[in-house]
């Protein structure tokens, strides 16, 4: 690990557009906090090496040894990461399809995890009043509910696990974007001091991911919505070219091309559509399968929670058809290969991947790898 | 205090030398004071308040300095003496109205007493007053002693009244803090009374004398002072407080005033020069007593002058030396302009000795550098002395104040900064408060500089600017930048940290206390009713509470703009101590929550907050809480990341 701090931080990531906001270096320290859509540095840290800098997920980042610690196996070239299990769910819970993203998946599994004790709490996104997205723990169903739903703009929601107190002994999981899952997975690899006990995450479902919408969006959406009334988010798949906005009685639309400028430049520096250090890994059904989650089971301790909910009646599950895997393959590799070109050219080095640990042998297969 | 009344002629007191200068107040037979404070002037006032009923005399600490003046005006138009003092910068406040009161004159005795700060080690700036009195023409006194501070006070009411003008006096810091022997005269028993006689008169209806200008017009006025100020040149030649003490024909002549004269005498003594150098003190420095001068000036081919702090007197003597007839021999002169006494600064002994050593050719060694072994003594002494930076007292509201509004700049993100103001707020430009006052200059000018900041929007400035400052400073010289940054539609913050008094300078009242100086009650003028009479938004919060105070901030930073004001409220801490006499909380760091300077922390209360009641111990690297120093006030405890500060009812 390298010997740099907050200071550090800004210079190499904050500065350099390289930061996805996931919030990981804020409120472990009085010094780092998150907000309104910026990591903040309030006072001056004179320490020469800081955790701040070092779980940063746009920091070095060894994959190799973090895919040993999650999976006890080196990293590899793929599309989207290691699969024990892939298919289509949905919730059968009621008020969670109600309330749910596409089909309701994570907040049933969380739901499920809550209930049956495998964890006592769950690091979430909530959106406030104003739909900010912050970091937030739901202990009970009802929090849960209250979190349900997609943010499009990046969410600190690491804030509210660097929270919580080193003497904790609550057993958490966490929801989060892969840049999220990212840190989660380097404190795992390299379990923090004097902050939380990293032992205790018992659970790590991940979001697929394109890209969040930063840096000026929540401003774009406060002009043309009255946000307090919005209950919901979403940009619906191909052939839908929309970011829809949904209160009680309406819903309203605008151009994704009108908000494309928005996209968090950050995101383009990303090597992981789909979470691949997650225990589950969801995303949407796409067009083909509205309604419906795409589920991918990474690790036994996703295999087992899986095993309860259907068990529960709380999902149902059917086949993903192979050609929606491989579309989703497709995506995802695109996804590393832009990545790596852009990272490339950005160097001009390839031996230099910038915060990648990725070994040049990986990277060209990555990049020689057909679609 | 000492007690200034006493009414015991012909005994010793020990005094400072500004209770020194009240009693010669009281010995002159005043009936009204007024002072605005600032240190080092405020025992005047401190020590004529309290007695002021007893003595039948009228006491007012004053919203500003010039205010003070001018109700001092008042009473010697009325016919009643009056003092009113002041520090250094109070002149530049009253300047305007002084320059118009010369003009026409006065009444009875009207004395200004200003209190010069040589190293500027308790203002804003170094300032030599004196120039204002060459400049106005103003008799000015120059005291050396304590038993001078008295006696040279009465005489300046007598000279006062006998010229029709203001008279100075002018002390400085270490004359004014300085305790000596004073011989007490009587004290005037005689019933005063007071009538302002130039009123209408139907048979004779003219312009009253106490107006400047129109029919009298200013160059009449101007030619009638001249008149008058020349009759002060001959008072002042005969002065007591003029002497000379040395040899009769000297190798060098000194030429000083106040507390520069005793410095001279013991370096002339030290230097075992009494035989060869002659000391010629001024006790009056403007007008120029230059037929005494000019007795001395022909015993001595070489000049030196020794002052604080601009070379006064030493321009003064220039000129008139250029006036002597083409066939008088000049002495060279030696002083502030040729480099032989420092030009900046209190003077002291040891740097008089080096003067006059370096004009005389002596080479001068101390006793004590002459010691190797009392040198290495210093040396390794001085090392154990701790460090002892200025700071905010423990539990001092504004400490919480600056770390909200330093907060709240971090947060905003928009390069926002504070526009500071004179009183304990200024310490929000250095360490203690996070270096976030970025522009300091005089009272009343944070909240008239950043009333143009907020103008310069149509530039692209888009900076939030928060102007500090105290409740008093509020009160003094605040409230026309206010107004004007409401009229103009300026886009600042006020931030008004109303600690409940004025306390900078030694708790003195002001009109938000609303107790008056000589502890009676008066009216209280409430800051937020006067502010929303304006028509100003006007938010109140308690700095304590840092995270609503952040978040009002916040909010007003990303509203709608405009003039906005926020009061930080909470009482001065070394007050709320003296009344209740006990802590608010019993506070303690618990060690094994502590992490120090590991990473989570790094020594947060320790390095940032740095409340001098915390401390840190370096060998079990925690912090803890040094209880002598501690307050009590709790604060820490909602800093500490780790929840290890604990506070408990005390």
């Amino acid at each position: 690990m390298e010997g740099k701090a907050s200071k550090e931080l800004f210079k190499d990531v904050m500065d350099t557009g390289l930061c996805t906001l996931c919030g990981g270096c804020t409120d472990g320290c009085p010094y780092l906090v998150f907000y309104n859509g910026r990591i903040v540095r309030l006072h001056q840290c004179t320490l020469s090496e800081g955790q701040c800098y070092q779980y940063c997920p746009r920091t070095y980042t060894d994959l190799n040894a973090i895919s040993q610690q999650v999976f006890g196996v080196p990293y590899e070239e793929s599309e989207i990461g290691i699969v024990r299990e892939i298919f289509l769910a949905r919730s059968l819970d009621a008020e969670i399809q109600e309330k749910g993203q596409d089909g309701g998946t994570v907040t049933t599994l969380l739901s499920v995890a809550l209930a049956e004790g495998i964890i006592d709490g769950v690091v979430e996104t909530k959106m406030d009043d104003d739909k900010i997205p912050h970091g937030f723990i739901a202990r009970k169903r009802k929090e849960l509910l209250a979190c349900a739903g997609v943010s499009y703009e990046p969410s600190p929601v690491l804030e509210a696990l660097n929270r919580l107190s080193k003497d904790s002994t609550e057993k958490v999981g966490i929801v989060g974007l892969p840049c999220h899952v990212a840190c989660v997975s380097k404190m795992k690899t390299y379990p923090p001091e004097n902050r939380v006990n990293i032992g205790n995450m018992k659970l790590v479902i991940g979001l697929f991911c394109g890209w969040t919408l930063a840096h000026g969006f929540h401003q774009f959406l406060q002009e043309r919505f009255d946000l307090s009334q919005a209950i919901k988010f979403d940009i619906p798949h191909h052939p839908a070219h929309t970011f829809d906005v949904y209160t009680k009685s309406d819903k309203r639309s605008v151009e994704l091309d009108e908000i494309k400028q928005y996209i968090n430049k950050a995101c383009t520096y990303c090597l992981d559509m789909t979470a691949e250090f997650a225990d589950i890994s969801v995303g949407s059904g796409r067009a083909m399968f509205r309604g419906w989650n795409t589920v991918i089971v990474r690790t036994k301790v996703g295999t087992e929670l899986m095993e309860i909910a259907k068990a529960n009646h709380a999902l149902e599950t059917q086949p993903i058809p192979i050609e929606s895997i491989e579309n989703l393959r497709h995506a995802a590799l695109n996804k590393k290969k832009k990545t790596l070109n852009h990272i490339i050219a950005k160097t001009g080095d390839i031996e230099d991947l910038l915060y990648l640990g990725l070994s040049r042998h990986l990277a060209d297969k990555l990049l020689g790898m057909r679609n | 205090m000492a007690d200034i009344e006493i009414d015991a002629p012909e005994t010793n007191r020990l005094l400072l030398g500004n209770e020194a200068i009240a009693r010669g107040a009281l010995e002159a037979g005043i009936g009204f004071a007024t002072a605005y404070p600032g240190t080092p002037s405020s025992e005047i006032m401190g020590s004529l308040a309290p007695i002021a009923k007893k003595m039948g005399i009228y006491a007012e600490w004053s919203v500003n300095e010039m205010v003070a003046f001018e109700a001092a005006a008042a009473a010697s138009l009325a016919n009643i003496r009056s003092i009113s003092s002041m520090k250094a910068n109070g002149v530049n406040v009253i300047s305007d109205f002084l320059i118009n009161l010369q003009m026409t004159g006065i009444g009875k005795g009207l004395v200004l007493v200003v209190c010069d700060d040589p190293g500027g080690m308790a203002s804003s700036n170094e300032q030599d007053t004196r120039p204002i009195a060459k400049w106005l023409n103003i008799p000015l006194l120059e005291p050396s002693t304590a038993q001078e501070c008295k006696d040279m006070t009465k005489w300046a009411f007598d000279l006062s009244e006998e010229l029709g003008m203001v008279c100075m006096v002018r002390s400085v810091i270490y004359l004014s803090h300085t305790r000596g022997n004073v011989r007490l005269d009587k004290l005037p028993k005689k019933k005063k009374e007071a009538y302002f006689a130039d009123i209408y008169d139907l048979d004779n209806p003219r312009q009253s004398k106490f107006t400047c200008g129109m029919q009298f017009h200013s160059y009449k006025q101007s030619e009638e002072l001249l008149k008058k100020f020349s009759k002060a040149s001959e008072k002042c030649e005969s002065s007591p407080f003029n002497c000379y003490r040395g040899p009769d024909k000297a190798k060098l002549l000194i030429i000083t005033s106040g507390i520069c004269w005793t410095y001279s005498i013991e370096a002339v003594k030290i230097l075992n020069l009494q035989d060869k150098v002659g000391i010629l003190k001024l006790g009056v420095t403007w007008p120029l007593p230059e037929e005494f001068i000019r007795k001395y000036l022909e015993r001595s081919q070489k000049i030196l002058f020794v002052e604080e702090i601009a070379p006064f007197v030493e321009r003064s003597v220039m000129e008139f030396v250029a006036n002597l007839p083409p066939d008088r021999s000049r002495p060279a002169l030696y002083g502030k302009r040729s480099g032989h006494v420092r030009a900046w600064g209190e003077q002291s002994l040891d740097l008089v000795i080096q003067s006059i050593a370096s004009v005389m050719g002596i080479l001068y060694q101390s006793r004590q550098s002459r010691s190797a072994e009392y040198s290495q003594k210093v040396r390794e002494i001085s090392q154990t002395l701790p460090n002892r930076p200025l700071t905010f007292c423990p539990g001092c509201p504004h400490r919480a104040s600056f770390w909200a509004i330093k907060n709240t700049l971090q947060l905003d993100g928009r390069n926002g900064f504070v526009t500071g103001d004179i009183g304990c707020t200024a310490m929000g430009m250095i360490s203690p408060g996070s270096f976030q006052v970025r522009t300091y200059y005089a009272m009343g000018g944070g909240v008239g500089i950043a009333s143009g900041f907020g103008h310069l929007g149509q530039f692209g400035f888009t900076q939030p600017v928060i102007a500090v400052c105290g409740d008093s400073t509020f009160f003094h010289a605040s409230i026309p930048g206010l107004i004007n940054g409401i009229w103009n539609q300026s886009n600042f913050i006020l931030a008004i940290l109303d600690n409940d008094a004025t306390a900078m300078t030694g708790f003195q009242p002001h009109p938000g206390t609303g107790v008056k100086a000589t502890g009676e009650l008066g009216e209280k003028v409430s800051i937020e009713a006067l502010c929303r009479s304006l028509g100003v938004n006007v938010e109140v919060c308690d700095p304590f509470d840092i995270k609503k105070t952040t978040a009002t901030l916040l909010k007003i930073m990303a509203g709608v703009g405009g003039t906005q004001v926020v009061i930080m409220r909470r009482e001065c801490e070394l007050v709320r101590a003296r009344r209740d006499r006990k802590k608010s909380y019993q506070m303690y760091v618990e060690p094994n929550r502590c992490i120090g300077e590991a990473c989570g922390c790094n020594r947060l209360c320790t390095r940032i907050f740095s409340c001098p009641g915390l401390v840190w111990d370096r060998e079990v690297g925690k912090a803890k809480i040094d209880d002598a120093v501690c307050a009590g006030c709790g604060l820490c405890a909602d800093i500490c990341p780790q929840g290890a500060i604990i506070r408990e009812a005390a």
